[in-house]
């Protein structure tokens, strides 16, 4: 078991290494990205552009820039924005982490709840009409443009009907929840409903679809055989079984949004989360956050994947040599 | 100035849009164009400070941050308005609102400096009792280091506004341990500052009154202080800066008034500026009293609700820009003249403008040299009906000159920013030349790397759409900097003169009135009037327009000021 | 996810009907046929874009109308109107008129028309969602099998090169491509790909999702390999290529199958991310995502250029991913893309 956990934690090193590489060279490919030219202007003279590019490094062949830009993020932990010279990319990381917890938390409480809910109702009620029923909103969920329903809902919350039914919603932006709690909470709130409503549809399918396996298999029949109720059947047993898929899929997805997977959310409502920050760096051509914000996102995937598999190979020895 | 140098495209479209800055109130609406059409404003002129407007916080709101606070190494809009309260140079734009702003004042210099050696030596007097915001006496030690920490930290303009300083030859090349023993001498007995030129410049003082040529202390490090501002002079003074969250001015304690015309105290004791928010919740912050004004263009879709429900608090003023089109004398098919000419005849002006916000927040444009800027002098030689000004294209024309020029059928590609303005005037550039019957492709970049890209000769950009921001009133800022053959450099990517025109008449022309404004101004802005006609005959560039600016302010602003240097006096609205 | 048990597609594989009884299955499903019949109006209707736009519409929506003129209830107003009051500041195209012969969804910021604009923002949408599935399908099939089958230090490569852009979020990754290869254009060895082109979307959102195809294919085959016909053909002696083909992927190729139209939703999706951020299809090609952009600077003042294409995109989508778990249910229930789908 040890070996396989160090095994799979050598390979995310490597994989973490190759993302930097890839993320470098993509930009480094890119005419633009070199900052110098922004930062000296427009009409510059030959002479201050290439002392304001090696005040950056970068008239240093690329591996020294690269080895250079890692050791700056990871050793000394001082690795500076390019566009924003003395702001340093470690704490901008950290500054955002919260907000995008604050978002993907609350939204992950909501589409957990809503598609056990929804997956459960449904599997009981197959065959009936409610049943297609759920499953259609399912889809629709996971149908919609992440960035249109934001902007959709933006435009009914802050114009349309803002006069009316949604006087109480506030500017898009955020407020810490150190802050004010209450404000939080309602700034929070169609930003959560709008990232649940994208993810609540996959797991009601994922979950309808284990139960309705579930409520045939042996130790189901079993348990009726001893007249257990239909509702402790359905929690006790098919519900417990049904969710280890269930689970191993949300770990992933977790890990992934507090990377800043819900980049397009954040950037629909304001929100100045990871998302976001990668987004503006981005936009500006911001090489080492960039850099900083590729590189915590794969971790958390990694990180995700590798919980998943560790979590597998335990309850089932065979994965470890899958 | 070019604007270009803003981060994200969002910003960018606001840059340009924000440039348009607009002094005056509702009234106006800024529909005048006219070269005397100078932005009345609530306020020409230096108005006495009235303390019951004292106190209380500016909210200031952006999209984006505008990078490093440092005054000798920003070259944006955003903060070039704010370090108008914080920083001091020896000169100053008068801080007044209208075409009064673009007069050149004393500073931290006691009086304009005596001009000796036909012209090549400036000599100041300092001012006395002048602090800084860390407690330190101004002394010309400090004006001295200053001068030598703008080749120490590479300003941008370090090679085009300072090169002429003895010694910053030398400096240029070896920033590090910069020196100008020759360049700028300070005497501390008799408190005076003499700064050496290697030739005559008409235009120094204007070089030495923008924020690049600011007085920081002697001990400020000799490299870009980026997100760590550096002690001011000013009426307010950097308490913090992150450019993801929020920039706090607050008063400098050791500050005393010296001069209304310099630098003015200010009313608001705090400036807060706030980051991060799309431009849609800015125009609603203002709207609802949570913030008192933004800084980027408001989105096309809230400009008639600003316009009619919030006309009192929105102020429109012309800007001495222009918004271009440029076009590729080396290479096909705009190597030849007529197929350049047919683009000038073709350009609906009126058409832009409307994508640009329409009739008030823009003006067709045909010259070079703005309205109302030294120089400028009504001409277009590629209107329908001909006149003095642009009134409707030739598309009939257009379509001959493109004929006869043998160039139809050819590939032209068109390079825009792809924010949603410059998006979409160079949607109808493509659908105008596909018109004309060239093969038209549309290549939207990023802001930043659109400015890069096409000042890249290698890049071969046949068309780009681009703006022009004066740094300071000279024509010589438009003219010489954007056509002269020592701009264009091939191979090189950094050719301001996108066209790559260089004409050795033209460039003689230039020369000559260079030299004419040593000693005569005014025959000098004639010169450069005709010039301007010159240029556009050859039709290296098509100009598209002059824009206007809006400031949405919150219904508390008070004393909305327009420099047309700097825009808005940010430190003397007040918000009590 | 785990890889999908092929258990009852390996049994199946000697019998003649397979695919005939998945189309029977299919058949009895009537969301997934209700599903194929909302697929078929689009598509129908996004192929008569020009037809719409020459014989109804009469207008060229690439072209820009900035200072035309449109006739609304016999009169003519021109399409952008200034803003008349106040400061005047604005312009405001004309909104929906509900005359499909003078702009029926209205005009956008270049006074083209909106609704023919979506017809043929169709056609590119659905080309870049169904080339992409395709490829991305054909290519993680291919790597997978190859991964799988091969084994040993070709599969160690390859599954490593799958984690890293299976690691990178997608949405970044396609970014970083887009931004990069907007400027560049593509030139990879014989094949170059101009900046412009509806290919460059195509290729980035194919490469990203390969790792989605190939990594359940790979575990699939994983275990065929174990199977005994397989055994039984290495030992026979069959070269490789003929056992890939011929044993391989007739057992593969209903999960690939399965794939097509859940990818095609996916892809669509992407491409529609990318255009908004103005890093998808680029000007003056059309697509439902670059509408909603062009549409976001309108939102406030005519918000049906942006809500239409976004509601074609669901509609489109949500059938897809019905027909796609339709055709899953038939031919192998276990296949599932990330995100369980």
């Amino acid at each position: 078991m040890l070996s396989f956990a160090l095994k799979r934690f050598a390979s995310a090193l490597l994989v973490m290494f190759a993302i930097s590489v890839l993320v470098f060279l993509i930009f480094f490919a890119t005419p633009g990205v070199d900052p110098a030219a922004r930062i000296a202007g427009r009409n510059a003279d030959p002479a201050t552009l290439a002392q304001v590019r090696h005040s950056f490094g970068l008239d240093r062949p690329m591996p020294v820039r690269y080895l250079l830009m890692m050791r700056h993020l990871l050793i000394d932990r001082d690795l500076e924005s390019f566009v924003n010279r003395g702001s340093r990319v470690i704490p901008q990381i950290l500054q955002a982490t919260p907000v995008t917890l604050s978002l993907v938390v609350g939204a992950a409480l909501i589409w957990m709840v809503a598609g056990v809910v929804m997956g459960t109702a449904a599997a009981t009620l197959r065959g009936r009409a409610a049943d297609p029923l759920i499953m259609l909103v399912g889809v629709v969920g996971v149908s919609l443009p992440a960035y249109w329903l934001g902007e959709v809902v933006n435009l009914v919350t802050q114009k349309q009907l803002h006069s009316s039914v949604f006087s109480w919603v506030p500017p898009p932006g955020y407020v810490g929840i150190g802050r004010d709690p209450g404000q939080w909470a309602l700034h929070m709130l169609f930003p959560w409903l709008t990232l649940a409503l994208l993810y609540a549809g996959i797991y009601a399918r994922l979950l309808r679809g284990e139960v309705v396996t579930a409520l045939n298999e042996d130790y189901v029949r079993t348990a009726r055989a001893k007249g257990l109720s239909e509702r402790r059947i359905l929690l006790r047993h098919a519900l417990r079984c049904s969710l280890i898929p269930i689970v191993s899929l949300f770990g992933l997805d977790f890990g992934a949004l507090v990377g800043g997977a819900a980049l397009l959310t954040e950037v629909v409502f304001g929100l100045p989360g990871i998302g976001k920050l990668t987004y503006d760096a981005l936009q500006n051509l911001d090489l080492p956050v960039i850099m900083g914000t590729v590189l915590y996102a794969a971790f958390f995937v990694v990180l995700a994947n590798a919980l998943v598999d560790i979590l597998y190979a335990r309850l089932d020895p065979r994965a470890r040599h899958a | 100035m070019s604007r270009s140098t803003r981060r994200g495209a969002l910003a960018a479209a606001a840059v340009a849009l924000a440039l348009t800055a607009a002094a005056c109130s509702s009234a106006g609406g800024g529909s005048s164009t006219g070269p005397t059409a100078s932005s009345s404003g609530s306020g020409t002129g230096s108005a006495a400070f009235q303390p019951q407007h004292k106190g209380g916080t500016l909210k200031l709101v952006a999209h984006a941050a505008a990078g490093s606070f440092d005054p000798q190494v920003n070259y944006t809009l955003q903060y070039w308005q704010l370090y108008q309260s914080l920083y001091d140079g020896l000169l100053a734009f008068k801080k007044v609102g209208g075409q009064e702003s673009f007069t050149v004042v004393p500073d931290l210099a006691t009086a304009m400096p005596k001009v000796t050696n036909g012209g090549k030596t400036y000599t100041f007097t300092l001012r006395k009792g002048v602090t800084f915001s860390n407690g330190k006496a101004l002394t010309t030690d400090d004006v001295v280091a200053s001068f030598e920490r703008i080749f120490k930290v590479s300003s941008p303009t370090a090679g085009t506004f300072y090169n002429g300083i003895v010694g910053a030859d030398v400096c240029l090349k070896k920033p590090a341990g910069c020196t100008l023993p020759k360049g700028v001498i300070g005497d501390a007995k008799t408190n005076t500052v003499t700064i050496n030129l290697t030739a005559a410049d008409p235009e120094f003082p204007y070089k030495l009154a923008v924020p690049h040529a600011s007085i920081l202390p002697k001990d400020s490090p000799a490299k870009d202080a980026g997100t760590k501002p550096l002690p001011s002079t000013g009426p307010y003074t950097a308490a913090s800066y992150d450019p993801n969250r929020e920039l706090k001015l607050v008063r400098n304690p050791h500050f005393k008034e010296w001069s209304r015309d310099a630098d003015p105290q200010g009313y608001p004791d705090v400036i807060d500026y706030t980051f991060g928010q799309t431009v849609e919740s800015e125009v609603t912050a203002v709207e609802n009293g949570q913030a008192d004004w933004m800084f980027d263009a408001p989105p096309a879709d809230r400009l008639n609700e600003i316009g009619t429900k919030y006309a009192s608090q929105a102020h429109v003023n012309p800007l001495t820009a222009f918004w271009y089109a440029t076009l590729n004398v080396n290479s096909a098919p705009f190597n030849n003249k007529l197929a350049r000419q047919a683009i000038n005849w073709a350009v609906d002006r009126s058409a832009v403008v409307r994508l640009y916000g329409g009739t008030n927040l823009a003006s067709p444009a045909c010259t070079i040299l703005p309205p109302g800027f030294p120089g400028h002098v009504d001409s277009c030689d590629y209107t329908k009906g001909g006149g003095t000004t642009w009134k409707a294209p030739d598309l009939a024309k257009a379509k001959a000159l493109v004929k006869q020029s043998g160039t139809a059928g050819q590939q032209v590609g068109i390079v825009v920013q792809d924010d949603d303005v410059n998006k979409s005037i160079g949607q109808y550039l493509q659908s105008l030349l596909t018109q004309l019957g060239y093969k038209a492709t549309l290549k939207p970049l990023s802001a930043n790397i659109q400015f890069t890209y096409i000042q890249n000769t290698k890049n071969k950009v046949q068309l780009a759409l681009t703006s022009w921001y004066q740094d300071y009133p000279a024509a010589s800022d438009f003219l010489n900097v954007l056509f002269s053959c020592a701009s264009f450099h091939p191979g090189s990517d950094s050719s301001i003169n996108i066209s790559g025109f260089c004409d050795k008449g033209v460039d003689a022309k230039m020369q000559a009135a260079i030299r004419t404004a040593q000693t005569d101004e005014q025959s000098a802005n004639q010169q450069w009037g005709a010039i301007d006609q010159d240029v556009m005959a050859q039709s290296p560039v098509v100009p598209l327009i002059n824009p206007k600016i809006i400031d949405f302010t919150s219904k508390r602003l008070g004393d909305y000021r327009f420099s047309k240097q700097f825009y808005m006096l940010v430190g003397q609205t007040w918000v009590k | 996810m785990t890889a999908a048990q092929p258990s009852s597609t390996a049994e199946a594989r000697r019998s003649p009907g397979p695919w005939r009884t998945a189309a029977a299955d299919l058949s009895r499903n009537r969301s997934a046929l209700a599903a194929a019949v909302v697929l078929l109006i689009v598509v129908t209707a996004s192929l008569c874009a020009p037809l719409y736009a020459a014989h109804i519409a009469h207008t060229d929506p690439f072209q820009s109308h900035v200072s035309g003129t449109t006739v609304v209830g016999g009169k003519t107003v021109p399409v952008l109107t200034p803003s008349s009051t106040g400061l005047g500041l604005g312009v405001t195209p004309i909104g929906p008129t509900w005359d499909p012969a003078h702009y029926f969804l209205g005009a956008d910021n270049q006074g083209r028309d909106v609704m023919a604009r979506l017809l043929y923002g169709g056609r590119t949408s659905l080309f870049i969602g169904f080339t992409a599935a395709v490829l991305t399908c054909l290519v993680g099939t291919a790597v997978g099998v190859v991964a799988g089958y091969a084994g040993g230090v070709v599969d160690s490569v390859i599954s490593r090169v799958l984690d890293v852009v299976w690691a990178f979020p997608v949405y970044l990754l396609a970014i970083c491509l887009s931004v990069v290869l907007l400027t560049n254009g593509l030139h990879l060895g014989p094949l170059t790909v101009d900046a412009g082109s509806l290919w460059l979307p195509v290729t980035i959102i194919a490469a990203i999702y390969v790792p989605y195809i190939a990594r359940p294919l790979r575990g699939q085959v994983l275990v065929l390999r174990n199977k005994e016909f397989i055994h039984a053909a290495v030992g026979s002696g069959a070269p490789t290529p003929r056992i890939l083909r011929r044993e391989v992927l007739p057992n593969v190729l209903p999960t690939t199958i399965v794939f097509v139209p859940l990818m095609t939703a996916l892809a669509m999706l992407t491409e529609s991310a990318l255009s908004f951020l103005s890093v998808g299809v680029q000007p003056p090609d059309a697509s439902w995502g670059t509408i909603i952009e062009d549409g976001l600077g309108l939102l406030y003042t005519r918000p049906a250029v942006t809500i239409a294409p976004g509601l074609l995109i669901a509609l489109t989508t949500a059938a897809l991913n019905v027909l796609g778990d339709g055709v899953r249910d038939a031919l192998d229930p276990g296949a599932r893309l990330r995100g369980g789908v």
